[in-house]
Formats: C-alpha cells, structure tokens, sequence
C-alpha cells in the first residue's frame, strides 16, 4: 500500500511541470474564469459590474499585446493582490495550497492503516475448537468421569 | 518506543488541533473590530487608523501616521470604475482651492486596476495626490464599500466625520481646519 502511494506521489510530481507551464495564447474566456471582480466575490466571467468590465477590458489589452497568462495574472496580483486570483498559483507558497491537503489525506490514510492493523493484531486469539459433544461446557474432572462410569457400569451390570 | 512514538503523535495531532482553534478565534477577533464608519454610526470619533501606500503617480509612498496628528486631512477613497465618484472628486478639487495650505487632501484609490485610475485623475482634473489600495484591505478598516467614502480627520487624528449629505461638506471642512 505504501509502495503504491509513494508511487502516486512520483506520478503526480511528474505531471505537475506541464501544469506549470505558462499558456502563451491565452484565451479571453480562459482568464475571465480564473480572475475574480475585486467587488463581486465572483469570477469576471460571472459579473459584468463596472469594477469587473475594467479588468476585462484590462485583460483584453494584454492578450492583444500578445502576453501569456502567467504575464498577465502577474501583472493582476501586482495591482490587485493575491486575492484577485481565484485559485492559488501554483508556484511557489501558493503551491502549499495545493500539496498540503492532499498530503494532509496521505498522512491521515496511512495513521487510519497503520492503527486498523495494530488493533487486528491486539485481538484474543480465537479459542481452539471444543469438542461439540460437550455442549459448550468444560471437560469433566477426571475423577467425577471415573465415578461415573463406575456407576453406569453398575447399572449395566 | 513504539508506546512513546504513538504518544508523541497523539500529542502533535492535540497541539495542530489546539493552534488552528487559536487561529479561528483570532481570525474572529480581528475581524470583529468595528470600522472607523460603523464607530461614527455608534457617535464614536475613533483615532484613524493608519496606513503605508504606494502613490498612485510617481515614485514613492505615503504613510498616514506622518501625517495624522500634524495637519487635518481630508480622505476621499475612490475607484475609477465608480462613477459618483466624478462628482465628489471634483467638489474635493474645488475645496482642496479654498483651504490650500489648511487641509491636506489625500486620494486613496481602491479595488482598481493603477493605469485606468491614472487616466482617470487627468481627465477630470483631480490634481490633489491618491495612493493605491488595490486589494481594499485599507477601505475595509474604514468602512469597505459602496464607495465613494470621504472622512474628515481633525489636527489631533480624530476621525469627526464622513460625508453622507452634500450639506456635510462645507460644515467638517470648516471644522477640521479650525481644529
């Protein structure tokens, strides 16, 4: 099980440059879905208040200009603060956005592992099986036993 | 050691617990502090509180707390995108003519984007400085938005009032330049 996390993890490390990577044709949709109006609490794309037509017109602007969308969301944040992004860049401290949760459920499914397989091991060994002739009970003391038959022996006879 | 190591874990996760608690109940009392608007409301006259800006134009920035106490101000936040703030710019612009050397008069932009507020000052004449809050951390201490919000600070750094009413100009106008 850890084998197979670990190696999620290398997958996952391994897909994220390209994910990295800075889009140098951005589209005006594609941002307007990534930058939020300072006013509205919602994406561009879901507003067309006067302070979200700004950044939009802003954001036109720049992709005529022919600027990738790592240019311009920087030159957002510049203005705006971190803030005006609507997910946490993926670089650098914004990148913990990304990791700890996930790393957060790794931890938390391997304490969940780790504690089921401690308390199966704790667990009372299973009792050896008994013979069904005696009904659940115990065996007999041997001397009631000989008793017994003595007295069975008797009755036989 | 492995009893040990199994403690040591239950001790981390109690304290992660414990810190982000503490976390919550800062972020709750921070945020419960009440803004230099909703202490006028309640006819208090709160210290204004002070900030760090970059200038809008130019090089530089602005500290209020250099300011505060040492002269009255006049504080006109506004955005370029908002338009009933043309109007009470231009009356700030008229008045800052009147009482040139007795008030300061200090533009602070918010929430909008630095090159449009630029063009926006110049095309209608608003010559009196701004600095930039474009995150708007610094209009939500005094009171967030709607904008436009003008608050008039007294020589001593008391906050004697906001602008609601066009009457409203005129009368903190000659009040803090008396002060």
């Amino acid at each position: 099980m850890i084998r197979r996390l670990i190696a999620g993890g290398v997958i996952a490390l391994a897909l994220a440059p390209p994910a990295l990577a800075c889009n140098a044709h951005p589209s005006q949709a594609q941002l307007e879905g990534e930058v939020m109006c300072p006013v509205c609490g919602t994406t561009l794309d879901q507003s067309d208040s006067p302070a979200a037509q700004q950044i939009k017109r802003a954001i036109h602007r720049r992709i005529q200009a022919g600027e990738s969308d790592c240019r311009i969301k920087d030159a957002l944040v510049a203005n705006y603060g971190s803030s005006i992004l609507a997910a946490p860049r993926r670089s650098g401290f914004g990148l913990l956005a990304w990791w700890v949760p996930l790393g957060g459920i790794v931890v938390a499914a391997l304490a969940v592992g780790l504690a089921a397989w401690r308390w199966s091991r704790r667990r009372e060994p299973e009792p050896a099986a008994s013979d069904p002739s005696l009904n659940g009970r115990g065996a007999l003391d041997p001397a009631i036993e000989r008793r017994l038959d003595e007295e069975l022996a008797r009755y036989d006879g | 050691m492995t009893r040990r190591l199994w403690l040591g874990a239950e001790v981390a996760a109690v304290a992660l617990v414990l810190a982000l608690l503490a976390l919550l109940v800062w972020r709750v009392v921070t945020d419960s502090n009440p803004s230099v608007a909703q202490s006028l409301n309640t006819g208090k006259h709160p210290t204004a509180p002070v900030f760090d800006l970059k200038r809008l134009s130019g090089d530089g920035r602005v500290d209020l707390a250099s300011l505060r106490g040492r002269t009255p101000i006049v504080l006109d936040f506004w955005a370029s995108w908002c338009v009933p703030c043309i109007q009470e710019s231009k009356r700030l612009e008229a008045a800052m003519r009147t009482y040139a050397g007795r008030i300061t008069f200090l533009g602070v932009d918010t929430k909008d984007y630095g090159p449009d507020a630029r063009r926006w000052q110049h095309k209608h004449g608003i010559t009196y400085p701004s600095v930039h809050d474009g995150d708007g951390k610094v209009l939500s201490r005094w009171g967030g938005l709607p904008i436009p919000r003008i608050f008039f600070v007294d020589r001593k750094g008391k906050v004697v009032g906001q602008l609601v009413v066009e009457e409203d100009l005129p009368r903190y106008l000659r009040q803090i330049a008396q002060s």
